[in-house]
């Protein structure tokens, strides 16, 4: 015969039912003759219900659209990431080719890399809605691990593939000599401005500049 | 809307379609209100769209995903910075207010119903982290011990007496404002 000690000790595993059926009889013996015990289990039934009434309250009913949107979104959103990957992948593969992509065309603009040197600002014209190749090429006098680029870009100007991202960041590593980055630059609206790209390497950086001109 | 909005989703709706609303309580649940659960909700999807093909594979998508969730959330976990519900008020609840959760009983029970949902609601928020999220995984949103090992990754041991002390702590402190017990 179980006692009201030994109840409190299975409390939670008979609220639960997952005592097993000796133990359930035998706490369910006692409850019957157990004022004490019948008050217990009757609060903890009311807590329980509780919890769940409240649980079933207070989240929000999304709108009917709302999960269509966020599938769609959820969707672009990806898809965007894994352009990212891809073409993320494709440069680094370039870089560590060194110079054996060396198939651009179009514009060919160079940013020096190393202690104390400083780039030109270049120009190139485009016209709207017009798509370019602009080769970046980078060279170091050493090989850089764990580097971080980061392109700007104006108001204006894109990157194909990459609509409506201002920013775009990778790490990535730079061989000895020259290492190139084709960007494909796609002009929305006319401009003058300038576009960044910086390479990050430990507390040094280089911002290389071209100004797009856009009529 | 952009016109490649409306590409195809490539099985992305299929699949995701009959967890969407565990999903989103899931993320409610662990952020503890609207605007922090849809980015967390909406980053999630995302992040499952990168990884279609492992759910395509995956046995128990509902489990999985929800292990997703948690850990996305516990990864970044100060993004979501927790605002813990306090209270369960009428303005917040636009559809389905106090009243109409009361059901068919007379006004004086409908108003004291109301009343034990508002302590209840201010009693979980006085508990730790560990043992609200616990409790609501438990207790509210009734995964089993065995689901919540699988998403949190605890043992079922810990997970357990975790919900027991926290069952503990509820009662206490529903017992000092009078509530119950």
């Amino acid at each position: 015969m179980m006692n009201c000690e030994q109840l409190v000790d299975k409390f939670d595993d008979l609220m639960d039912g997952s005592l097993d059926a000796a133990d359930m009889k035998a706490l369910s013996t006692h409850t019957e003759g157990c004022e004490r015990c019948q008050q217990m289990v009757s609060r903890e039934t009311a807590l329980r219900n509780l919890l769940q009434e409240y649980g079933d309250s207070n989240v929000p009913t999304p709108t009917a659209t709302y999960f269509d949107e966020a599938l769609v979104t959820a969707a672009r959103t990806g898809r965007k990431q894994q352009q990212n990957r891809s073409w993320l992948k494709g440069f680094g593969s370039a870089l560590a080719a060194g110079l054996a992509i060396w198939f651009f065309s179009g514009a060919f603009v160079q940013a020096p890399v190393g202690p104390g040197t400083d780039s030109g600002i270049p120009v190139i014209t485009m016209a709207v809605e017009e798509a370019r190749t602009v080769n970046l090429v980078f060279s170091s006098a050493v090989a850089l691990d764990n580097a971080t680029l980061t392109v700007n870009l104006p108001q204006g100007i894109e990157i194909a593939g990459f609509a409506g991202q201002q920013e775009i960041t990778w790490q990535t590593s730079l061989s000895v000599g020259k290492n190139l980055l084709p960007l494909q630059l796609i002009a929305t609206m006319p401009t003058d401005a300038t576009l960044l790209a910086t390479l990050k390497h430990g507390e040094d950086d280089r911002t290389f500049r071209l100004r797009v001109d856009v009529s | 809307m952009d016109p490649k909005d409306h590409q195809p989703l490539d099985g992305f709706d299929q699949l995701l379609r009959p967890h969407m609303e565990r999903l989103y309580r899931l993320a409610w649940r662990l952020c503890g209100n609207k605007s922090e659960a849809e980015d967390l909700f909406q980053d999630v999807l995302t992040k499952i769209y990168v990884r279609l093909d492992d759910l395509a594979d995956i046995s128990e998508p509902a489990t999985w995903l929800c292990r997703v969730m948690y850990n996305h959330f516990v990864d970044d976990r100060r993004k979501y910075s927790r605002q813990r519900m306090v209270i369960v008020s009428e303005a917040a609840l636009p559809e389905q207010s106090v009243e109409s959760l009361a059901g068919s009983d007379s006004p004086s029970d409908n108003a004291e119903r109301a009343d034990r949902l508002l302590r209840l609601g201010d009693a979980l928020a006085q508990l730790s982290d560990e043992h609200h999220e616990v409790i609501q995984f438990h207790d509210i949103e009734g995964y089993k011990l065995k689901e919540i090992q699988e998403i949190t990754g605890d043992p079922v041991g810990t997970v357990k007496s975790r919900l027991h002390r926290a069952r503990a702590r509820l009662r206490e402190i529903l017992a000092n404002d009078g509530t119950f017990f």
